[in-house]
């Protein structure tokens, strides 16, 4: 009785913190554009990401420098370098080279989305589940669309793997990749912000007791290092399904 | 089904989500990517250039480094053989002056006994003629003369003493 009473008031807060930073007044329920029901807020969040995104990637790759790289450029060297480092350690670098593209692109448009929740009345579009489950479905298309490309009639083969009888067993592991790919990235990032939301809520308690801001500011820069770590872990995922559907060995 | 897209609020924002990321990755491709394909390229190859010259440099400068060695050594030989060769050079010029001198010596000595053995004779030549001068004197004086004892020894006297003056 009294959990559910205490239930009802943290929802009553949380509705109140969520109004309340709602300064922009984005409509709480889906509406439609082009017939079709739409997050907008999500929708509208993700154009800035994309805006970002696209802001920092030109303004580093303008105007490169061979001898002295500048910050921005150093920057994306060295993320894509990274990320390079682990295609071709996990694919062979062939195969990593044609998807070095979409690597990239994954990781900075995740990384750009986890880190855009943590600025005050702005969200991530990865917290919507619509987000991380269509980049999930995307990546699980990819990656079966590559598994035939490389191994041709080859790539069937690994659903009837060790018996016949394991063809349920394998169908679900291959659909259960999409939804963890996506719900661990949605869980985290959401999480991370209703927590946001949380601590701005419980500022009226916390401000005599824990320093009011403190534990808020402290969750702000751990939520920066799970941001990386999210778009990271997603983009690290897709390199390992598509390494282990394109392998020639098993 | 329904159920679970209601619960998960699942609506078309999803496959909208996905036309946006498609449409980041294609503006991305068109005009970040290569960019950075090529930077990346273009420093690798810089730095391999780099230390390929550098490598190659450094087998130059080893092989200039071994000729320089080799020349000097060259160079020691040469100087050893030279000073050997004056060594050898300066012993037989010293032989061959002290040979000379020896020689010159020997020369000298030889005229100076020639001289005194002329000297000698001449000496005796002159003598010679000086007692037979005498002879003719004392002949004479003892053929103008009338002989005493006392004459005759005066005269031998005389004789000694001039003989006595003689040099000889």
């Amino acid at each position: 009785m009294s959990a559910a009473a205490g239930h009802e008031a943290s929802q009553d807060m949380l509705t109140t913190v969520h109004h309340n930073l709602n300064v922009w007044g984005f409509p709480e329920t889906p509406v439609d554009i082009l017939g079709f029901p739409m997050n907008l807020k999500t929708l509208v969040m993700t154009w800035i990401v994309m805006a970002l995104v696209i802001l920092f990637t030109v303004s580093a790759t303008r105007n490169m420098q061979l001898k002295r790289p500048g910050k921005l450029q150093l920057m994306v060297e060295e993320m894509y370098q990274f990320l390079r480092g682990l295609a071709y350690e996990n694919l062979d670098p062939k195969k990593g080279a044609a998807l070095m593209c979409l690597l990239f692109s994954l990781f900075i448009y995740l990384l750009f989305c986890n880190l855009w929740g943590l600025i005050p009345t702005m969200m991530s579009p990865t917290a919507d589940v619509n987000t991380t489950l269509g980049m999930a479905i995307g990546v699980f298309i990819t990656v079966q669309i590559l598994g035939l490309y490389y191994r041709k009639a080859k790539y069937f083969k690994h659903f009837v793997e060790p018996f016949v009888f394991f063809l349920p067993l394998v169908i679900v592991e291959e659909l259960s990749k999409p939804l963890t790919l996506a719900f661990r990235l949605y869980g985290n990032i959401y999480a991370g912000e209703v927590l946001i939301a949380v601590l701005l809520g419980l500022i009226p308690l916390t401000i005599t007791i824990f320093g009011g801001f403190i534990a808020s500011v402290v969750w702000l820069a751990f939520s920066i290092f799970v941001g990386f770590i999210q778009a990271f872990i997603f983009t690290m995922l897709t390199i390992a399904y598509i390494s282990q559907v394109t392998a020639e060995h098993h | 089904m329904d159920a679970v897209v209601q619960a998960l609020g699942l609506n078309a924002t999803l496959v909208a989500q996905v036309f946006n990321f498609i449409m980041l990755l294609i503006f991305l491709r068109i005009v970040v990517y290569p960019h950075i394909v090529r930077i990346l390229e273009e420093r690798q190859n810089y730095i391999e250039n780099n230390v390929a010259a550098a490598e190659e440099e450094r087998k130059q400068a080893e092989a200039l480094r071994q000729q320089y060695l080799a020349d000097m050594q060259k160079a020691k030989d040469e100087a050893r053989e030279i000073i050997q060769q004056a060594t050898k050079a300066g012993e037989e010029q010293a032989r061959e002056i002290i040979e000379a001198a020896k020689a010159e010596a020997n020369r000298i000595k030889e005229a100076a006994m020639q001289d005194i053995n002329r000297e000698k004779e001449k000496a005796v030549a002159e003598l010679r003629d000086q007692v037979a001068t005498l002879s003719i004197l004392v002949a004479g004086k003892i053929v103008s003369e009338k002989i005493t004892a006392d004459i005759q020894r005066g005269m031998i006297d005389e004789f000694i003493k001039e003989a006595g003056d003689l040099p000889c």
